[in-house]
């Protein structure tokens, strides 16, 4: 169990390495790394300054390793635009997009596991075929363009939400909604492959085989060992709502990380791009490696497979 | 005493009594009149630009009106526009002109404190000046042989030569020098802790400000003009146009700024909104940065007049703006001083791309990119770009975010054609000293005689032989088709129905809110 | 009873209910559909779609009062044509989509094989790249590359190609893994047969199902993504025009009611979308049932 975890984690790190070296050689490859590290517009003496505060006159693994070791130390930056540290602006951010997220979460879940297991047990024909058109529209329609339908929908014709914005549980619900509905027909589809699997497996055959009522195979054993599989896909899907909300937020103007990225685009406010892509790519490594730990854990299986 | 007697004594008596009552009941309105109720309630605005911390420090004001929709609550300046009155004495109760016209004196009007309490001081007015680092201060500095601070109420601006502009750089939005900030606090918290804790003398005071969404203002019951009748001020980030219109139908926001074309129509169909149109001096225009290159198509002036002439003009107006914008022929605004009225452009399509095969471009040409800010570039610009690719001139629209757009634009590193515009006030000569002049922050490349004539006019004090001058140059600049003039744009916005006073028009050529101290809500 | 409910319940009943037998008509007729639309734009669309008049501007579809019969699909805020715009944007979407997918395969199916078969510190090289650049969200990793290096239409294909060859590598690699041990291969390394002509005539035409499955699948969510990125204002830049642009454009008129120019756009992609997931699914279940762990 050790040896798995102590994998994990060096492989994590290596990830974590490899992503702020392919972020630092990104910038560098575009040409001087200076321009889009200064305000727009810097003059000659500024941009001197600023190659000399970041070593950008010293060797390539010179710079990497302040680029690094600022990076440990919490310093990702300066947005030019407001004046303030990047993370500072990324935290308080962080917050709305993960109410989002949890919402988004929370209705998928919600939704496609229920809908996951009825059709997997094939209880009635209609609720089979309707969890599949469910989960293939979910699968194939742009959230944004849910979100847009929505806002047309529920805002402008019927007046009933607010269309854009934050603070109440109305403004929560379109873009909850319109970010959830992918993710409710993947756990959907997950749900009930995996509840297949187990209600084929040797384990539920020898419940039957013992006489046990229907109703307790399926509601006792088979779910509790379907849901696994689900919830840890779920966690590490909490970090990708995060960041595919990107464009919900822009839609429906919630103040979250995605709006925050797509302003310093707006803005050409480089430390902020670059600052949100590494710290959301860290964030899905770090979720990554404890899921998959959580997952050993919880079967023992998996710690011997790879 | 005799009955009659008596009765003449209780006559002056209640004669007496009544005039103590008046007296008594006058002089408690008196005292009431000075300061009225305490500030109450709140009013929102969606704002369409995301507002930056530069904002809030008057030394930094970049050459365009944007930041003083925050100057106008934070802060207050020596001198400023108000209702009625262009400029208008604010923090100085008045000024002076020394005879040979070399020495300005302001008096500042007595007992005006800042947020924080400190004084307004002239000590307060030099420190303003000798920071200010914005549009105009290399001209101004130059021209400045002293700032003397008399005392504590009486300062003295000091030119080298005589400047007839010098109260139109410092009196007005074109420049933020006149808008004072406390010395003891800025030296004590610096310029970064300035911006984020800003302190002024304005009616509003700062409360708090999240980046990107929203900035919260208090009324400064001391103000000196008058205590505002609002409380609170929430300035909220909207980039959206349909989305501040949804806020504003919502009762979110009282006040949605930049509402265009068929949202504007919206409003005047709603019930209870209504569409309240500033305008100021404002003007849109397009500008090649390769002109001066001679392997570019737009070297050959035909080519410019070929873009000039495929531009409808009233059709972007109508379609735009309700209408309701006047065409632009010169890129100067028609209502400043020494504006001369080019004739106006033509809608001719046919005849624009008969120019264009003339100048050997018979299937048109790929123009590169039209780069314009996220407003008015894509408002007009989209439109613009529409007509010239009906004639060849096929161009890729390039919208920036505007703050990022001047910013790029005045360091010269926009290339194409660029969608520019100007709303800062002044007069023809700063608008020509910005964009059309050699060493202009926006200019892009001139010929050498504007510029003869542009140092000709600078020391000519003469008014009618400086209109000469100005007049010609402006002549010559429509003769070389140096710019492409497209409209000056209304400022449409939509208001809500909780407004009494909403504050849009009252102060001439101001396009937003203002002045914050006279806004008013309905009373319930 | 139970009886009944088991067999329903075995591998074969699985496979049976995932999807029905038949060929997908459905979905092909509408990405055959699509890509004729692509291929003679130039002749299908009535007019010219980069081009307008602001006199016509905001015209409903003909059904619609106020709609013309110049103007089937009705107009957008600049008077273009909004029949023509989709037609040229189905080019972009094509084109964008199919090139950038073309790309991520070839990478990724390259990559995969050599990993797999090569294994050894060439594996453990490719396989940690892999690692970090799927840690990094799609859509924000492209945002960003797109911010750097400017849009256009070129840029949009090698940015999502780079940005989704990752998914490619992983399912290849293990395809080869499993395919190292079959007989026929290790015949081949007993003949003599060089290790590039072994993974050339051996592995390669083995894998092509696998890639081909998920190249259906992936091109759904390029053409997802490349939408977004029009949407944000960082694809295909204007006037081109591409369905995601023409959504963000659409946005403004809704207030207004002008549902056409939202909903029209998003059902082309809905459908091409639609189309490209039950031709993968379809394909998935036909070509290799082992892939059904995608």
């Amino acid at each position: 169990m050790k040896r798995y975890i102590v994998k994990r984690v060096g492989f994590a790190a290596i990830s974590l390495v490899l992503l702020s070296v392919t972020i630092f050689l990104l910038v560098r490859l575009t040409g001087d790394p200076t321009v889009l590290l200064v305000e727009p517009g810097a003059s000659q003496a500024d941009m001197e300054a600023i190659r000399k505060q970041f070593g950008l006159d010293r060797p390539l693994w010179v710079q990497y390793g302040h680029f690094v070791s600022s990076l440990v130390r919490g310093d990702l930056g300066h947005s030019f635009y407001y004046r303030t540290p990047v993370l500072e602006l990324y935290l308080s951010r962080l917050p709305s997009s993960l109410l989002l997220a949890s919402a988004a979460m929370a209705f998928s879940l919600v939704i496609g596991i229920p809908t996951g297991i009825i059709a997997a047990v094939r209880v009635n024909q209609w609720w089979d075929s309707a969890g599949k058109v469910f989960a293939l529209l979910g699968l194939s329609l742009p959230s944004f363009w849910v979100g847009l339908l929505l806002i047309l929908f529920f805002s402008v014709y019927l007046g009933w939400l607010p269309s854009s914005g934050s603070g109440t549980a109305a403004h929560l619900l379109m873009p909850a909604f319109a970010l959830g509905w992918y993710f409710a027909a993947a756990h959907m589809r997950l749900t009930r492959s995996s509840m297949l699997d187990v209600l084929g497996s040797e384990y539920v055959k020898l419940a039957r085989l013992k006489g046990l009522p229907e109703a307790l195979v399926i509601g006792k054993h088979a779910f509790k060992n379907a849901l696994i599989p689900v919830l840890t896909l779920a966690g590490i899907n909490l970090v990708i709502m995060v960041n595919v909300a990107v464009v919900v937020e822009t839609v429906f103007a919630w103040p979250g990380i995605g709006r925050l990225l797509y302003e310093g685009i707006a803005f050409r406010d480089f430390p902020v791009v670059q600052a949100t892509v590494i710290l959301n790519g860290a964030m899905v490594v770090v979720v990554s490696l404890l899921v998959d730990i959580l997952y050993a854990v919880i079967d023992p299986r998996i710690r011997f497979a790879r | 005493m005799t009955r009659s007697g008596r009765r003449d004594v209780l006559r002056v008596c209640s004669l007496l009594l009544a005039l103590v009552v008046v007296a008594a009941v006058a002089s408690r309105a008196d005292a009431q009149g000075g300061r009225s109720e305490a500030p109450a309630g709140q009013m929102t605005w969606a704002v369409h630009f995301s507002l930056a911390p530069t904002f809030f420090d008057p030394a930094e004001t970049p050459g365009i009106i944007t930041p003083f929709l925050v100057l106008y609550a934070l802060h207050d300046g020596l001198v400023k526009p108000m209702p009625g009155k262009p400029q208008a004495g604010s923090l100085a109760e008045s000024w002076s002109v020394s005879a040979d016209g070399l020495v300005y004196e302001f008096v500042l009007r007595p007992g005006v404190k800042f947020h924080n309490g400190d004084p307004v001081t002239t000590e307060d007015v030099k420190f303003s000046f000798d920071r200010y680092k914005g549009a105009g201060a290399t001209i101004m500095k130059a021209r400045m042989a002293a700032v003397e601070v008399v005392d504590q109420q009486r300062i003295r601006f000091r030119l080298k030569q005589p400047w007839a502009d010098f109260m139109t750089f410092f009196g007005t939005p074109a420049t933020g020098a006149a808008w004072i900030v406390p010395k003891k606090y800025v030296e004590q918290v610096g310029d970064e802790g300035f911006k984020k804790a800003p302190v002024g003398a304005g009616p509003y005071r700062f409360v708090a400000f999240k980046p990107g969404v929203e900035l919260i203002l208090e009324a400064h019951e001391d103000y000196w003009r008058k205590t505002p009748a609002v409380k609170t001020l929430v300035l909220r980030h909207i980039p959206d146009e349909s989305t501040r219109l949804a806020a504003l139908k919502r009762g979110e926001v009282d006040v949605a700024y930049s509402i265009t074309g068929p949202l504007a129509e919206e409003v005047k169909r709603s019930p209870g909104l209504a569409l309240a149109p500033t305008y100021f001096t404002f003007t849109t225009w397009l500008v090649s940065t390769d002109k001066w290159d001679s392997k570019s198509p737009w070297h050959d002036r035909r080519v410019r007049r070929a873009a000039n002439l495929a531009i409808d003009r009233a059709g972007i107006n109508n379609a735009v703006y309700l209408g309701l914008s006047k065409l632009a022929h010169s890129f100067i605004p028609q209502g400043m001083e020494y504006f001369w009225a080019p004739p106006p452009y033509l809608f001719d399509a046919k005849a624009a791309k008969r120019l264009l095969v003339e100048a050997g471009y018979p299937n048109g040409f790929d123009a590169g990119d039209l780069t314009g800010d996220t407003i008015y570039g894509v408002a007009i610009g989209e439109p613009v770009a529409n007509y010239l690719q009906q004639v060849g001139i096929r161009v890729r629209l390039r919208p920036m975010e505007r703050v990022a757009f001047f910013k790029e634009y005045g360091e010269k590193k926009l290339s194409g054609v660029i969608f520019s515009g100007s709303g800062a006030p002044g007069n023809a000569p700063t608008r020509l000293e910005q964009y059309a002049v050699t060493g202009g922050r926006y200019t892009y490349g001139a010929y050498p005689d504007v510029d003869g004539l542009f140092t000709e006019q600078v020391n000519e004090m003469n008014p009618r032989v400086r209109q000469q001058i100005l007049h010609k140059m402006q002549q010559l600049i429509h003769e070389k088709v140096m710019f492409g003039p497209v409209i000056e744009p209304a400022f449409l916005n939509g208001v809500g129905p909780r407004l009494e006073v909403h504050g849009l028009g009252l102060v001439a050529n101001h396009a937003y809110s203002a002045p914050y101290e006279d806004l008013r809500l309905r009373k319930p | 009873m139970n009886g009944s409910r088991a067999a329903v319940l075995t591998a074969a009943g699985r496979l049976r209910s995932f999807r029905s037998e038949g060929f997908p008509t459905i979905p092909m007729s509408i990405l055959g559909g699509l890509l004729f639309v692509a291929i003679f734009a130039n002749v299908l669309a009535p007019h010219d779609p980069e081009v307008g008049s602001l006199g016509d501007r905001f015209r409903p579809p003909v059904w619609q009062q106020g709609g013309s019969e110049k103007f089937l699909l009705g107009t957008d805020h600049l008077g273009r044509d909004v029949l023509s715009r989709l037609i040229f944007g189905a080019r972009v979407s094509i084109v964008v989509g199919f090139t950038a997918v073309l790309v991520a395969g070839v990478l990724g199916t390259g990559l995969g094989i050599l990993s797999g078969y090569l294994g050894g510190w060439v594996d453990q090289v490719i396989m940690r790249i892999t690692d970090t650049w799927l840690a990094l969200p799609a859509l924000t990793f492209a945002i960003f590359l797109a911010a750097v290096v400017g849009p256009s239409e070129m840029n949009i294909v090698i940015i999502l190609g780079s940005v989704y060859w990752t998914r490619y590598a992983r399912v290849i690699r293990g395809e080869v893994l499993s395919l190292k041990e079959r007989d026929f291969v290790r015949l081949a390394i007993v003949a003599g047969c060089s290790k590039r002509t072994i993974m050339k005539r051996h592995i390669l035409p083995n894998v092509l199902n696998s890639a081909i499955v998920l190249g259906t699948l992936m091109l759904g969510v390029v053409v997802v993504t490349e939408a977004a990125l029009s949407f944000l204002g960082v694809g295909v830049p204007p006037p081109k025009p591409a369905w995601g642009l023409m959504l963000a454009d659409g946005k403004k008129g809704m207030m207004a009611g002008y549902w056409w120019l939202t909903v029209l756009p998003g059902c082309c992609i809905m459908f091409m979308v639609l189309s490209a997931n039950l031709l993968g699914d379809w394909l998935r279940v036909k070509l290799d049932p082992q892939l059904r762990q995608l």
